[in-house]
Order: C-alpha cells, then sequence, then structure tokens
C-alpha cells in the first residue's frame, strides 16, 4: 500500500493504492493523524486504486472521520471501488462517511 | 506475521478463480479468510511471538470449503457481540467489526478447538445468486 498526500489550498487529499489490511492500515492510521494533528481537518482519501479493505482499514478510517470532526472538519471518500464499497456497506460504514464519485466533487462538497 | 496475510489472500484467490467461483463469492471468501487470520494474529499468539497458521483450500462442487488451523489460544466467536451498525457516530466502536465481516461472508463457518489446536472452517457457495 503507498499514500501520497497532497496539501490544497482548503483540504487535504490522501490518495491511496493497493490493499489496506492488518499489516498495512497502521500506516494509512498514521497519515490520517499526522493530518489531522496538524490541523488539516478537512480530509479526503482519494479510494480509486484501493483494491481491497478489512475491517482494519475501517477501523483507520472510524478513528479519523471521529478526529476530524471533533476538529469541525470531515473525512469524505472519492472514487471507491465496488468490492471496498461492498465492505463499507456490510459494516453500516455508508451511513457514517460521504462518499463521492470523484475528489473535485469530494472537495467542491467542502466549499458547500 | 502479519505479513502473510497478503500471501493468504492471494492463495485463496487463486484457488477461488481455479474453482470457477463468480468474482463476488471470491471476494467475500478472501475477506473472510483475512479477518479470520489476522484475529489469530492479533489475538491468538502473544505480540511478536512466532506462531503457525495452515490454511487449506477444497471444492466440491459449488461448495467452497477453507479450513484455517492455528495453535494460539482459543477463541469463542460467539463471545464477540455483533457491533450496532445503525448507531451513531460517537458510539461507533471500533471492535468486533472482523467477525461482524466473516459472518456476513460467507454461507456457514464452523470453530472447533481441541488439544491439537483450533480449526475454523468456513464454507461459502461459488456462485453467488443474482448478483453481479
Amino acid at each position: 500500500m503507498e499514500i501520497t498526500v497532497d496539501r490544497r489550498e482548503s483540504v487535504t487529499v490522501l490518495s491511496i493504492s493497493g490493499s489496506v489490511d492488518g499489516l498495512t492500515s497502521a500506516d494509512l492510521s498514521t497519515a490520517f493523524r499526522q493530518e489531522a494533528a496538524a490541523g488539516h481537518a478537512r480530509l479526503i482519501a482519494d479510494f480509486a486504486r484501493v483494491d481491497y479493505t478489512s475491517s482494519a482499514g475501517l477501523r483507520a478510517l472510524l478513528e479519523t472521520v471521529k478526529e476530524a470532526r471533533r476538529q469541525g472538519g470531515d473525512l469524505r471518500l472519492a472514487s471507491v471501488r465496488p468490492d471496498v464499497l461492498r465492505v463499507l456497506e456490510l459494516s453500516g460504514f455508508t451511513g457514517i462517511l460521504k462518499l463521492f464519485p470523484d475528489v473535485a466533487s469530494a472537495a467542491a462538497s467542502f466549499a458547500g | 506475521m502479519p505479513e502473510n496475510l497478503a500471501r493468504v489472500r492471494d492463495f485463496v484467490d487463486e484457488r477461488c478463480r481455479a474453482a470457477g467461483s463468480d468474482p463476488q463469492a471470491c471476494f467475500d471468501m478472501k475477506l473472510a479468510v483475512d479477518e479470520a487470520c489476522t484475529n489469530i494474529v492479533v489475538h491468538g499468539y502473544p505480540e511478536g511471538a512466532r506462531g503457525r497458521m495452515a490454511v487449506a483450500f477444497g471444492c466440491d462442487g459449488d461448495r467452497m470449503t477453507v479450513t484455517i488451523r492455528d495453535g494460539g489460544r482459543r477463541f469463542d466467536p460467539e463471545s464477540i457481540a455483533a457491533p450496532d451498525l445503525e448507531s451513531a457516530l460517537d458510539d461507533r466502536e471500533p471492535g468486533g467489526l472482523g467477525w461482524h465481516l466473516i459472518r456476513a461472508s460467507v454461507d456457514e463457518f464452523r470453530y472447533e478447538s481441541d488439544i491439537a489446536g483450533n480449526r475454523l472452517t468456513l464454507v461459502k457457495s461459488a456462485r453467488v445468486p443474482g448478483k453481479r
């Protein structure tokens, strides 16, 4: 799994690629935590290149969205693939997280 | 040992495909096996300890079976409370999701434990009716 961080004027986009599992989710949590600690609470996770997540990835998303909202921001997901969407749905996460078809629409949602 | 999770997923993926499994049934089985193996790695053995885990795949007609054996701490799946999927964000707890996903992904599961170790059997139809 690889993560690239793009700090834009109003949002921070974390582009993730590969599989998020019990091994790699620690890196994802760390990346999210660093952004939140730096006061970047408007976060977008670009999942276009994430082909798999287990509950370990969901835990990273859950702790991040809680922290981001505590700071008045949010964590929003973009370009979630069908297999990953299925895991989110089975876990009831689609009722917690806001999902967008792409990064541009996720970024625009913060402006509104 | 967490490094082996990707290897286990690749193994299950390859065997499911070879068995002619639907993509969704294949993904679901892979997810269930990954969650079960993660539980063994995280909870079955003391942190940093080396432990053994054996994963076997079988297929009888459309019925795919994965058996996971380990010699770690025994574990009662019934003791894991189902997460409340409807609860508000602040009430959502991070635990319990792994077993919830196992239950949701396979058709049957069986956990047995004896002097030889623990054995989890996961059963899933290779065909998911009406899906994809």
